[in-house]
């Protein structure tokens, strides 16, 4: 029982961090169609400020900001050149080009940074744990969980009553007739790469204090999952990113906790499979995207 | 079957095999090295047609096809390697395996099959998602199955090297190997199940409405292109004799779609000429990487200056080219533009059919909104039936309705004693019904002739499929545009293909929505004339939308009304235009007078 416990609450930062990492994913595509694989870039360059700011001795609590802070440049930068050109393009055309964006900043991390991982300071107290009656946690894990749920209401009051957040919703049901409302599209698609950065930047702070290191194909692997996540959950749909997010942390650690030793190895083949069982039932997701409704014949 | 020309694809094969012999020969002249450029460059030519067999012709970009090269590269190599290493290092075979030791052919030929098995497979489970998701999803593939080769130790060793395969892939064995699978590739464009294909790629909902079952055709190319992915990783795999599950993941996945895209998805000369851009760019960068002097310039050593340059290149070509640098057409298709034979008019049989359409006490709720509100109407055979009402009253739902796009939340839609009620929208053409759209729905990169034929195909078992398409084109007097790209003609003009497809489907009740619709006087009277010579020819039904009112008078033997979802009058047109509830919802109240 302490077991299952234990696990569960890793499940919930694990999951978490995917569920922010599927929520920028599902923002961006929602708005403007495109599947970014540049995603974990974002990550991994929040890392790296993480980094920098560990050797140049800036306070942890400052550095995040600014780590998180050029995460959403970033995305900003990135939406502005290589983005904008392919804005009206076809969902392929604008995956390829993502696609493209990824591996050039790649091998720019392992040229001008380093190929291999670097270690980031991290405070102490992050990896120290905390008992509950029997159960024994990690404070990078309650950090965890407690930053994605004030994000998640944060983006839940945004997405309702702020101006822009209301008007990303709109976008993400009928971008032309949003368009015809008045909504700038250029205001919308920024603002859904602005936050989808700070998500990944957020992510990458929690993902860092884990690990207390930083490489080149850092982002990679969270934002695979993050992808597997948004579908899971319903492409296009914010609520079903985050469900899909944490129902992915959730096969994830239970697997690992659970299989026989002998099939460990094959935990990311199980996980990904009881995924697709799941879309096999439900290939919309979870909880489909409102856009699907609105097709007209 | 072609759907094409005959002298198109022959141009072609005959192409690809001179560029295959004379890559061959000139090889030869430049020695070993050469020879093992073009023979790395046959194979990823075979994978990337591979590729674009499924993505081009489905429009789903696929990441996961390198886990089927993968997959034909590892069960190759287990039939293929000597049993002696075999029973040393693999532990995990049977015996039966184990003692196997087959020559390069058959062990090809097995690796296909089982490829070709696993990928039905999988293709039957991942086969319902569309656009992006089932990209990701394929992405998924890639990952599984990388997992599962890395994770079955003792039959794949792991994440270690797997070595000792025999080196038997010549350059002649993968300029074979390359032909065959280029006229494949090339075939199955034209081929029946191609053609259906990329008009479910250019347009899913008008696919369905002429009897094409996309997600049917889609799993045929998935296969295809799984077994033409084998082929390539059994020759790779054997030309190697060493080689690791790293070889079949994100890298060379990028690297190979790079080259289908940088050189045109949807065809067979865009995937040649993608991957010898993209191999040539390859090996002049390479040069660079390692740092060199040019003019007494040292240029540092740039590791990965391929993989940016390729990148740079991609974002060019994306930026300017989405469509890749040879576009949506074969180079036979450019050079040779085909003129398909003009039809005659009356090929088009009459086809008789006693069964009144019955639409009874349907209802359409859409969360909050009842668009559609017990509605009860009859067609009867060879009717005219003029369906109108103000925007929003529910006419496009109740077509949508009849033709199986959607289905009622209540009642019955009955055809003569046939319940059509919840009919895939794909059955319903073979029912006698087909339609146009509000919003043109034609395959705009297909050309009119294959527009048309598409739909004659996919109908009545796609019998008299060419004399079908020839009169429907004939009768809607477009025939002269045959050759032309649909997506470059008028608006009027389109609206007459997309009524030329549906008539190929032989229907006896045909639901126009909004035939008239942006068209000017000439052109609407124009259509009322060809619609009026084809309901008394052919004796078609016909349930005719439209705000023309001018066009419902002259067409129309009766009208209904509806307004907000309801039914509000059924009359001779004569009736409807005196009955008060009907000059009230277009007019408001108190108009009457």
């Amino acid at each position: 029982m302490d077991l299952f416990l234990q696990q569960t609450v890793n499940a919930f930062a694990l999951g978490g961090t995917y569920a922010l990492l599927a929520l920028g994913l599902a923002m961006v595509f929602s708005t403007m169609g495109l599947i970014n694989f540049a995603h974990g870039e974002l990550m991994t360059i929040a890392g790296y400020i993480l980094m920098a700011c560990g050797l140049a001795g800036v306070p942890f609590a400052f550095s995040i900001l600014l780590a998180i802070a050029a995460a959403v440049l970033a995305a900003v930068v990135m939406e502005r050149i290589a983005f904008r050109p392919v804005r009206n393009a076809s969902g392929a055309t604008m995956l390829v080009t993502s696609f493209a964006v990824s591996m050039i900043l790649q091998v720019l991390f392992q040229n001008f940074i380093s190929a291999r991982s670097q270690a980031v300071l991290v405070p102490e107290i992050l990896s120290e744990s905390v008992r509950f009656g029997g159960l024994v946690i990690g404070v990078n894990k309650i950090a965890a969980i407690a930053t994605t749920i004030v994000m998640l209401i944060f983006l839940d009051r945004f997405m309702k009553h702020h101006r822009i957040g209301i008007a990303m919703r709109a976008a993400a049901e009928d971008f032309s007739v949003a368009r015809l409302m008045g909504i700038r599209a250029n205001t919308v698609i920024a603002g859904a790469f602005a936050l989808s950065g700070f998500l990944a930047g957020v992510a990458a702070v929690l993902w860092v204090s884990q690990r207390a290191s930083v490489d080149p194909l850092m982002g990679f692997t969270p934002v695979l999952k993050a992808f597997i996540a948004a579908i899971l959950g319903g492409l296009g749909s914010l609520r079903g990113a985050v469900a899909g997010g944490f129902l992915l942390g959730f096969i994830e650690i239970y697997l690992a906790a659970y299989l026989p030793a002998g099939m460990q190895e094959f935990r990311d083949p199980i996980a990904l499979c009881l995924v697709v069982l799941v879309l096999i039932f439900r290939p919309n997701g979870l909880i489909p995207s409102p856009a699907l409704k609105a097709e007209k014949v | 079957m072609f759907t094409s020309s005959r002298q198109h694809f022959i141009a072609a094969a005959l192409a690809i095999v001179v560029l295959a012999v004379a890559g061959v020969v000139i090889a030869g002249l430049f020695g070993a090295a050469a020879e093992r450029v073009l023979t790395v460059f046959f194979i990823s030519l075979i994978a990337v047609t591979g590729i674009g067999v499924y993505s081009g012709n489905s429009g789903i970009l696929s990441f996961g096809h390198l886990a089927f090269m993968g997959i034909g590269a590892y069960v190759s190599g287990l039939l293929t390697l000597p049993a002696g290493l075999k029973m040393a290092t693999l532990r995990g075979l049977p015996d039966w395996l184990a003692a196997t030791e087959l020559s390069l052919v058959p062990a090809i030929i097995v690796a296909v099959l089982v490829t070709a098995i696993i990928a039905l497979l999988i293709g039957i489970a991942i086969g319902r998602l569309e656009g992006s998701a089932a990209s990701i999803a394929t992405l998924g593939l890639l990952v599984i199955v990388h997992g599962v080769i890395i994770g079955w130790r003792d039959v794949t060793r792991g994440a270690q090297s797997f070595f000792g395969v025999p080196r038997d892939t010549t350059l002649l064995v993968a300029a074979v190997a390359c032909v065959i699978a280029l006229i494949a590739a090339r075939w199955y464009r034209d081929s029946l199940s191609g053609l259906r294909l990329r008009a479910g790629r250019e347009n899913a909902i008008a696919a369905k409405a002429v009897g094409i079952n996309v997600q049917r055709e889609r799993l045929i190319a998935w296969v295809l292109s799984a077994a033409i992915m084998a082929l390539s990783g059994a020759l790779i795999a054997h030309f190697l004799g060493a080689f690791s599950p790293k070889k079949f993941y994100f890298h060379d996945t990028f690297l190979l779609l790079a080259m289908l895209i940088v050189g045109g998805m949807t065809t067979v000369t865009g995937a040649i000429s993608g991957t010898i851009l993209i191999t040539v760019i390859t090996e002049i960068l390479r040069r660079f990487e390692s740092g060199m002097s040019i003019g007494g310039f040292e240029l540092p050593a740039v590791f990965g200056t391929t993989q940016i340059g390729i990148g740079l290149l991609i974002l060019f070509a994306m930026f300017r080219m989405s469509e890749g640098v040879m576009g949506l057409k074969e180079w036979e298709e450019r050079v040779f533009p085909y003129k398909p034979k003009r039809g005659k008019a009356e090929a088009l049989a009459k086809r008789h059919s006693d069964d009144r359409l019955k639409v009874d006490h349907v209802a359409m709720q859409f969360g909050g909104l009842r668009a559609v509100d017990d509605v009860s109407i009859a067609v009867n055979p060879g009717e005219i039936l003029g369906l109108i009402g103000p925007n929003g009253s529910g006419k496009t739902t109740l077509l949508n309705i009849i033709s199986g796009v959607l289905k009622p939340t209540e009642g019955d839609v009955v055809l003569g004693d046939r319940s059509i009620t919840g009919v895939a929208p794909e059955k319903i053409a073979d029912y006698g019904i087909a339609r146009t759209f509000q919003n043109i729905r034609l395959f705009p990169t297909l050309t009119v002739y294959q527009n048309v034929l598409a739909a004659a195909l996919s109908t009545h078992g796609g019998k008299n499929a060419e004399e079908r398409t020839g009169a429907a084109l004939a009768r809607l007097g477009i025939d002269e545009r045959a050759g032309e790209d649909a997506g470059t003609l008028s608006y009027g003009e389109q609206r007459r293909v997309e009524i030329a497809r549906a008539l190929a489907c032989e229907p006896t009740l045909l639901l126009l929505d909004e035939p008239a619709a942006g068209m000017n006087r000439e052109e609407t009277d124009d259509l009322i004339d060809r619609l009026k010579v084809l309901s008394a020819d052919l004796g078609l039904g016909v349930v005719l939308v439209d705000h023309d009112l001018k066009l419902i008078n002259e067409l129309c033997d009766r009208i209904v009304v509806l307004n907000e979802g309801r039914l509000i009058a059924d009359g001779a047109p004569a009736e409807i235009r005196e009955n008060p509830a009907v000059i009230e919802a277009y007019l408001g109240p108190g108009k009457t007078a």
